[in-house]
């Protein structure tokens, strides 16, 4: 009799639909429902997006004070890399002792965001940025280089309007 | 006057039930299956021979993208069997964050199986909640390894940096989380005669085959063999944890849903322990800057949430790559299985037996 009723009876169900009911309820009818702790969705691209401060996104070369690049050319990224992304040419430059880049190629299109070459460098010359909106309208444009024919390595890209660019 | 015949039908390699890539050549008999054989390669990415060709640490970016639902486990797996090979000892600070990184990853991946296995056999909701768990201990990941998915996390000898500012807090409002979570998947799921009647039974798979096909993890565990690599050959922190192996002897559906559960929980709990005797020291050992090897080879099994993966080394006198480099997959001696546990089943039942075996084709075919 008590089993037959149980059938009858959707006790667990009801339980089930009891707990959904009071997740909507609660954050439907909380008072400014987009700043609750219950909203748990981001209003992306409306809210600028915040990635925590070990976010690995895009390479970038770094500068130091006096606005100039601080790589020497070692190679030690390239080696490290394991998709081969990054190609540079060493070049010369009039009252700096060391080498200085003459061109830093490096293709977005094979970048895997693995960190290796930035552990890889002792000089601190490169970055991976925060920046995570990467889409770009042609795909030349995903040749990321120093000038010329590249999309620059500094500036954001075209089509991200809202992640950060620049290091932290 | 009629004839019946077995219809051949292909479930996949396209169809959303089957995560991923997964083609089952199923024999049908009306509603009921004759015959099923799965077939598997279609993201096959050739991970081993890519991995022979690279420098040592470079190996573990593929090891990241096999189950990425498991990216740390698969790290971890990687990295204990390159430092057998090259006889590192990492320090105990590193090691006590490698266990628990492993087991946030044990939650996230059972977070995942239970949400899109749910969602297969027809409860939608439970798919949302889960997610909402899964996304605090991703934004743990992001904070310690720098991504979500594709995390990096190990390097050989130890790991890369130690953890960031605020990661206990962070660590801890994540439990707080996933333990009301967990109680709300019970409420919703444990009794729900819809549930019941999907899983209980359905799916079986004994422990003798289970043993015979070489079926790990969650799965021989719901059969009654309680076998745990974790605690059968301790490797990272395990062996100065506390834990319990849960084990349920009905091998069904059910069961493995009761086993994972239980296994999240344990996880939260191993966690914990390791937050709060978290040693002191530094966080990687000294190697050399090239790895050079010398003639040798070694198998290191791990327990990934999916089951066993073991990484097997062979490396050449001063080679800076491996020789040979094979990855024993969870997933690809699980889903060999599925024509036993679909024997006189339903059409239905290949949904869920197909997501109880929380299948990855990133792992399968590799």
């Amino acid at each position: 009799m008590k089993k037959f009723l149980k059938t009858l009876i959707p006790t667990e169900l009801a339980k089930g639909l009891l707990l959904t009911g009071k997740w909507f309820c609660q954050v439907m009818f909380s008072p400014n429902r987009g700043k609750s702790k219950l909203h748990i969705v981001d209003e992306y691209p409306e809210v600028p997006a915040k990635v925590q401060p070990r976010f690995r996104g895009r390479l970038q070369l770094l500068k130091d004070a006096q606005d100039e690049i601080i790589c020497v050319c070692c190679m030690a990224c390239i080696k490290a890399c394991p998709t081969n992304a990054i190609s540079l040419v060493a070049g010369k430059k009039e009252g700096r002792k060391t080498r200085i880049p003459e061109s830093y190629d490096f293709e977005l299109e094979r970048c895997i965001f693995c960190g290796f070459c930035v552990e890889s460098c002792t000089f601190n010359a490169i970055a991976l940025n925060h920046q995570f909106e990467l889409a770009v309208y042609n795909r030349e444009d995903m040749a990321i280089g120093l000038g010329g024919v590249f999309q620059s390595i500094d500036k954001p890209s075209p089509v991200g309007k809202f992640s950060y660019s620049g290091k932290e | 006057m009629f004839k019946t015949q077995v219809m051949e039908i292909n479930m996949g390699p396209q169809h959303p039930s089957t995560h991923g890539v997964l083609r089952l050549k199923l024999g049908l008999d009306g509603e009921n299956v004759k015959s099923c054989y799965p077939i598997i390669g279609y993201l096959h990415r050739g991970v081993e021979k890519i991995c022979e060709n690279k420098a040592f640490f470079q190996g573990q970016v593929w090891t990241d993208r096999m189950d990425y639902c498991s990216a740390v486990s698969n790290n971890l797996g990687w990295a204990e069997a390159l430092e057998k090979l090259f006889g590192i000892r990492v320090p105990r600070r590193a090691r006590y964050l490698r266990t628990m990184l492993n087991e946030l990853n044990r939650l996230n991946s059972h977070l995942v199986w239970l949400g899109t296995h749910a969602m297969d056999i027809g409860a939608l909701s439970v798919f949302l909640y889960t997610w909402r768990d899964r996304e605090k201990i991703l934004d743990v990941f992001e904070a310690f390894c720098g991504s979500r998915l594709t995390t990096t996390a190990m390097r050989i000898g130890g790991l890369q940096e130690d953890v960031p500012e605020g990661f206990e807090k962070m660590v801890r409002d994540a439990f707080e989380s996933v333990r009301i979570g967990i109680q709300e998947y019970e409420t919703l799921l444990s009794e729900n005669r819809i549930w019941l009647k999907r899983t209980v039974g359905i799916a079986k798979l004994s422990a003798d085959d289970c043993l015979a096909y070489g079926v790990t993890g969650p799965i021989l565990r719901a059969a009654g063999v309680a076998y745990d690599i974790r605690k059968a050959h301790p490797y990272a922190a395990y062996d100065e944890m506390k834990f319990e192996i849960p084990t349920r002897t009905e091998a069904d559906t059910y069961a493995r849903y009761l086993v994972r559960l239980e296994e999240m929980r344990q996880s939260i709990h191993i966690v914990e322990q390791c937050l709060e005797g978290l040693p002191e020291g530094p966080v990687m050992a000294k190697i050399p800057k090239t790895l050079k090897s010398e003639v040798g080879e070694v198998y290191h099994p791990t327990e990934a949430p999916k089951g066993e993966i073991g990484f097997y080394v062979v490396s050449e006198k001063g080679g800076v790559n491996p020789y040979r480099f094979h990855i024993r997959t969870p997933g690809f001696l699980n889903v060999q299985a599925i024509p036993l546990m679909l024997q006189d089943a339903l059409v239905a039942d290949v949904v869920t037996a197909v997501g109880t075996l929380d299948v990855v084709l990133g792992e399968i075919d590799r």
